[in-house]
C-alpha cells in the first residue's frame, strides 16, 4: 500500500463527549502512534480541568485556592492565563466562575462547599478588574473570594483540541482532524467538509464548511444523541443575569486556535452581533443563528459556505 | 471590521436538510484488541461476543470487553480494556451510527451492519460526516463503561 494513502479515524469517549481523530500521510503504525499521543494529550486535559473529577486541578483550586496558593500543572496555568485575557478582552463576558450558577441550573453537580454559601454572595467574590483570580509566581493560583468556585468546560475542550493537533504535526502527520463533539481544528493541504447541525434541530444539518488549517468551534443547544433530543438549552451563563443566555440560538466561530473559537463562542452568545470588535480582535468570525430562525454570519464566510436550503 | 450577511430568513428554514444517516466504523473487534494489548498472542473468549482474556502465552495482560449503546437514532458499539488490577486501560469507539430515516432500533436497519465490525475495512466516503454543532453528550457510553468497570474490573484479577 501506498504511504500516502493510510489514513486513521479513530474515536474515544473524552471530555464529556466524542472524540474523534483523523490523520493521513504516514504509514499506519505511525499514524497509529501519533493518534494513540495526541488522545492522550486530551485525556491529560480531561484529567487536569474537569470540574466533576476529585483529583483534577480545578478540583483542587475550588477547594483550596482561596486558603493558599495552589500549585497548577504547566497545562492549566496556561488556560487560566487564557481565561483571564477573554475575561479582560470581553470586559467579563466571559467568565470561568460562573460555576456556582451552573451548579444551581443543575448543569454542573453540587459540591458541599457550594451549597453551603448563599448564592447572592458570588458576585462579591472579585478581584480589583472582577477576575476570580490571581495568576502568581511558580506556576501557582489564588483565589479572591471564599465562595470562588471555577469551571473551565467553556475553553478546556479547545484548549486540548489545539494540543492534540499539535501532536498529530509533531509527528509529522501531513493531514489531520480532531474533534471533540463539534470544537474542532483540521490541518494539511486538504481541506475538510464540516457539517453544521441545526442548534434548533440537531438532528437536522444546517450547512457545511471547508475548514483547513484553521478552529472551528459551535455552541448552543446541547444534544443527547441516544434520545434524539437536546438536554436543557445552552450552557452558557450571562455573568450580568447569572441566567442562561439567550440572546441568539446558537453559534460557530472561525479561528486560527481552537482555544480562541471554543471561547469566542461562549461571548458571541452572550452579546451576539455586538461582537464583531472582539472577533476583529482575535482575528475571527461567526455564524450566528437567532432566536427567530434567521441565519447571520460574518461577511467572509460567503463562499466558503454551502447552504443546506 | 466584520460585517453580518443574512443567510437564511426564517421562512427558508422551513424545509431543514435532513442528516438521515452518520456512520462511521472506526475499528474492528480485532484491530481494537491488537490496540489495546498489542502484545498478546492471543484472545480467549470468555462469553461469547462479550468479553475476551488478553494473553501473552499464559500470562493474563487483561480484559476486553465490547458494549453497545442504543437508542432511537443511535447505536454504538464501544470496547473497554482492563488491566490485570482491574483497572480501566483505554476505551475506544468502534462504531457510531446515527440515522433519522428510521428507527436504529428496527431489525432491517441493523441487519445493514451485521457482520461489518468483523471486516477491518476503514472506510472513509460520503456517508461519514464531520460535524460541528451541538455537543454530543457522551453520558451513556460513560455509564456503560461504569458498569463495565463494576461488573468485571474486581473478577479480573
Amino acid at each position: 500500500m501506498e504511504q500516502t494513502t493510510d489514513s486513521v479515524r479513530r474515536a474515544r469517549p473524552l471530555l464529556g463527549t466524542f472524540v474523534e481523530i483523523s490523520a493521513k500521510g504516514k504509514a499506519l503504525p505511525e499514524l497509529e502512534a501519533a493518534v494513540e499521543e495526541a488522545f492522550a494529550a486530551i485525556a491529560k486535559v480531561h484529567r487536569l480541568m474537569s470540574f466533576q473529577e476529585h483529583d483534577s486541578d480545578i478540583s483542587r483550586l475550588n477547594r483550596e485556592a482561596y486558603a493558599h496558593r495552589v500549585k497548577v500543572d504547566p497545562w492549566t496555568y496556561r488556560v487560566l492565563e487564557f481565561s483571564l485575557d477573554f475575561h479582560r478582552q470581553s470586559e467579563g463576558l466571559f467568565d470561568i466562575a460562573v460555576a456556582p450558577a451552573l451548579q444551581q441550573i443543575g448543569l454542573l453537580p453540587d459540591t458541599p462547599a457550594a451549597m453551603s454559601i448563599p448564592f447572592s454572595a458570588y458576585p462579591a467574590n472579585k478581584g480589583k478588574k472582577g477576575e476570580p483570580l490571581a495568576l502568581l509566581e511558580g506556576g501557582t493560583v489564588r483565589f479572591h473570594g471564599s465562595g470562588t468556585r471555577i469551571d473551565l468546560s467553556g475553553i478546556a475542550k479547545g484548549f486540548a483540541v489545539d494540543r492534540a493537533a499539535e501532536v498529530l504535526k509533531y509527528h509529522g502527520v501531513l493531514t489531520g482532524l480532531v474533534n471533540a463533539g463539534g470544537d474542532l481544528a483540521a490541518f494539511g493541504k486538504t481541506p475538510y467538509t464540516i457539517h453544521i447541525r441545526d442548534p434548533r434541530n440537531p438532528q437536522h444539518l444546517l450547512c457545511e464548511l471547508a475548514v483547513c488549517n484553521e478552529a472551528l468551534a459551535s455552541t448552543g443547544t446541547r444534544f443527547d444523541p441516544l434520545n434524539s433530543c437536546p438536554v436543557g438549552g445552552p450552557a452558557i451563563i450571562d455573568p450580568a443575569t447569572r441566567q442562561q443566555a439567550r440572546t441568539v440560538e446558537g453559534v460557530t466561530v472561525r479561528a486560527s486556535s481552537c482555544v480562541v473559537a471554543d471561547a469566542l463562542t461562549k461571548i458571541v452568545m452572550i452579546a451576539g452581533w455586538d461582537s464583531t470588535k472582539l472577533l476583529d480582535h482575535y482575528g475571527a468570525s461567526a455564524l450566528i443563528v437567532s432566536s427567530d430562525g434567521s441565519v447571520h454570519s460574518s461577511a467572509n464566510w460567503k463562499g466558503a459556505l454551502e447552504l443546506a436550503a | 471590521m466584520t460585517d453580518w450577511i443574512k443567510l437564511m430568513a426564517p421562512a427558508v428554514l422551513a424545509i431543514p436538510f435532513a442528516c438521515p444517516v452518520q456512520a462511521v466504523e472506526y475499528l474492528s473487534i480485532a484491530d481494537a484488541q491488537k490496540l489495546a494489548f498489542p502484545s498478546a498472542t492471543r484472545f480467549a473468549e470468555l462469553e461469547a461476543g462479550r468479553s475476551w482474556k488478553a494473553l501473552a502465552g499464559e500470562r493474563l495482560l487483561g480484559l476486553f470487553v465490547l458494549d453497545h449503546v442504543i437508542g432511537k437514532h443511535l447505536y454504538i458499539d464501544y470496547a473497554v480494556s482492563l488491566d490485570t488490577s482491574g483497572r480501566i486501560h483505554r476505551v475506544d469507539i468502534l462504531q457510531y451510527r446515527e440515522s433519522y430515516g428510521g428507527e436504529v432500533r428496527s431489525e432491517s436497519w441493523l441487519a445493514q451492519f451485521v457482520g461489518k465490525t468483523s471486516s477491518s475495512t476503514l472506510k472513509v466516503g460520503s456517508d461519514i460526516r464531520n460535524i460541528s454543532g451541538a455537543t454530543l453528550s457522551s453520558m451513556h457510553v460513560t455509564e456503560g463503561v461504569k458498569r463495565i468497570l463494576a461488573s468485571y474490573g474486581t473478577n479480573n484479577r
